[in-house]
């Protein structure tokens, strides 16, 4: 119920991420729908992981949550580097743009679809700290059982996946220069938001602890 | 400013006096209602101003008539609009709370007058959340008479009917950078802009499209917080540690590239076409709004001189070759104007092409100007209000 009901915020929080490396991908609905599944089984090992360690950590979470920003803006630069390579799909060998004209709305070649794209993606998605996931974690750390905990973040991700399956309808939007290259610039701006953001969180810890 | 003779051909329509006055009989009479209340209030300043305004639009109205010409008398009241916006704000600021700057108590009170700009990151916090995430009031409040609802409302029925003209006739901001690109007499960077035009012209949508997702995300108006040129001529997050300072140092930078120094190298309005979200918002209602700029193919030459005077790089070689614009088209009349063969012409969806575009003009201006009295004559008259309460010898 947690998963279902705060599953929107989980579709916005990761909309950023999903949306731009979802148009650079190939046009059609089955191509979408094993990407999405890939991404969401990465998301799944990413949920356990947080769930394992949320549990190990248990009432002491306060004191981890003291070090989380050194995690927040490890997993926002990873994110960042993440979103550069598999949606911008820099840095490439040779840039295309020797020979521009008037009609060009493309820079350079648009990224190969690569199914470590969905892994990366998927999994640093997973472990980000988002409010629910939050209250999901504080929920598991007080479970008597690892298993328990990790069954609770299993269901909590079926009720947040199911969010994500609107998604498959960008599969439908066709993918023209413009829409693939206005996709690359977002995940540019959004990976630039989340290395400046991930940056200044590790400069922040680095200089005032 | 360039001169005229240079830019634009003979207008294809000069009317007579006497028509002109009747065919400007309703944007009198318009603008004489929409500025009643400003009588009724108490203050000479505001009566002057008013009186000032309904001339300036009345007057202007009746020359886009007499001369047949949009573009140049559109031109003067944007550019006046563009230009005193920030002072009649940034005046009613230093006298409300003695500094542009804005603290966050008060932007989370909700004191912050709404800004159009917003309106496309809204929506989704709206629909998934149900929250506004712009720091202003929903409905009219005692201080705050311009509220969320109201402002949506305006927009949306007049984007309705006019698709993107709002950003040629309503914007407040829009103008500032159309005044400095009237000031140089030679284009700069032409081959650069038309070469990377392609591009250039998908900037917009990359932000909005990045504005709307991370404003979801977080909950926070991002264009306002990180992005908006024009706060630094407005109001701003009031400066008070390294993130307000970072903040503050983006919006000077924009504002000095996008709407200072790019329109001065360019004669473009380089932050309308090549950087406002909010403008490629307006885009889509482009597709779906009554008016549009077609161009008779029959009388067309491929002169490119319309291409050359668009100020947003609405038009490339294939778009004039299909006899249209592009989506991001802000019905200025620049090409219409600029067209020495009468081969681009105003539209009625729905009419044939070039079959009475004079008809299509009118039908368009009413409705455009009727907007620009109502949204920029409030705000031209208060603005010069403001001005005539600074003067000295008052």
């Amino acid at each position: 119920m947690l998963g279902l009901t705060t599953g929107p915020v989980c579709l916005a929080s990761c909309g950023p991420v999903v949306l731009p490396w979802m148009l650079v991908q190939p046009q059609g609905v089955r191509w979408h729908s094993r990407q999405l599944l890939l991404f969401l089984a990465a998301r799944l090992a990413g949920y356990l992981v947080f769930a394992a360690a949320v549990w190990l950590v248990g009432s002491s979470i306060p004191h981890a949550w003291s070090r989380r920003s050194w995690l927040v803006g490890g997993i926002q630069v990873l994110l960042a580097a993440a979103l550069v390579v598999y949606a911008a799909g820099w840095p490439r060998r040779r840039c295309a743009l020797a020979q521009p004209s008037s009609q060009l709305v493309q820079i350079g070649e648009a990224p190969r679809p690569r199914t470590s794209g969905a892994l990366a993606l998927g999994f640093l998605t997973g472990i980000s700290l988002c409010p629910p996931f939050l209250v999901a974690g504080v929920r598991a750390a007080q479970l008597a059982h690892l298993w328990a905990a990790l069954l609770f973040f299993a269901f909590f991700f079926v009720g947040t996946a199911v969010w994500f399956f609107p998604y498959l309808s960008l599969g439908f939007v066709q993918r023209t220069p413009a829409v693939v290259t206005v996709a690359r610039m977002v995940a540019i701006l959004l990976a630039c938001w989340y290395g400046l953001s991930g940056v200044s969180i590790l400069i922040e810890r680095a200089f005032y602890g | 400013m360039a001169s005229r003779s240079s830019t634009l051909a003979q207008p294809a329509v000069f009317r007579g006096v006497g028509r002109s006055l009747l065919l400007t009989l309703p944007i009198a009479l318009w603008t004489l209602l929409m500025f009643t209340p400003s009588f009724q209030r108490a203050g000479r300043d505001l009566h002057i101003a008013a009186a000032v305004v309904i001339l300036f639009m009345t007057a202007l109205f009746f020359l886009m008539m007499r001369t047949g010409e949009t573009y140049r008398w559109r031109r003067i009241f944007f550019v006046a609009l563009g230009f005193l916006f920030p002072v009649g704000f940034i005046a009613s600021l230093v006298a409300e709370r003695g500094t542009m700057s804005i603290p966050l108590s008060r932007m989370v009170s909700g004191d912050t007058p709404f800004c159009f700009m917003v309106t496309p990151t809204i929506i989704l916090p709206a629909a998934f959340a149900r929250t506004i995430i712009f720091p202003g009031a929903i409905l009219p409040t005692a201080t705050n008479t311009r509220s969320i609802a109201f402002m949506i409302g305006l927009w949306f029925a007049f984007t309705l009917v006019l698709g993107k003209a709002w950003c040629s006739y309503a914007c407040f901001f829009g103008g500032i950078e159309e005044g400095f690109a009237a000031f140089p007499k030679r284009r700069r960077l032409h081959r650069f802009v038309t070469k990377y035009g392609g591009i250039l012209r998908l900037i917009p949508w990359a932000i909005l499209v990045f504005v709307v997702l991370l404003s979801a995300a977080i909950l926070e108006p991002v264009y306002c917080m990180w992005l908006c040129p024009f706060k630094t001529v407005t109001e701003f997050p009031a400066v008070r540690n390294v993130e307000t300072a970072i903040q503050f140092g983006v919006f000077v930078t924009l504002f000095a590239g996008l709407v200072v120094a790019l329109p001065l190298l360019t004669k473009k309005r380089t932050q309308c076409g090549f950087f406002c979200p909010f403008g490629a918002f307006q885009s889509i209602f482009n597709k779906i709004n009554l008016f549009e700029i077609r161009f008779n193919r029959e009388k067309c030459v491929d002169c490119t001189l319309c291409q050359t005077a668009c100020p947003t790089v609405a038009l490339s070689k294939d778009s004039i070759r299909e006899g249209k614009t592009l989506l991001n088209c802000m019905k200025c009349g620049a090409c219409v104007d600029v067209c020495k063969k009468d081969a681009a012409v105003w539209h009625l969806k729905g009419t044939p092409v070039a079959v009475k575009p004079e008809r299509a003009r009118l039908l368009f201006l009413y409705g455009a100007w009727a907007l620009a009295v109502m949204f920029g004559g409030n705000i031209l008259a208060g603005s010069i209000a403001a001005i005539i309460g600074f003067l000295p010898w008052k």
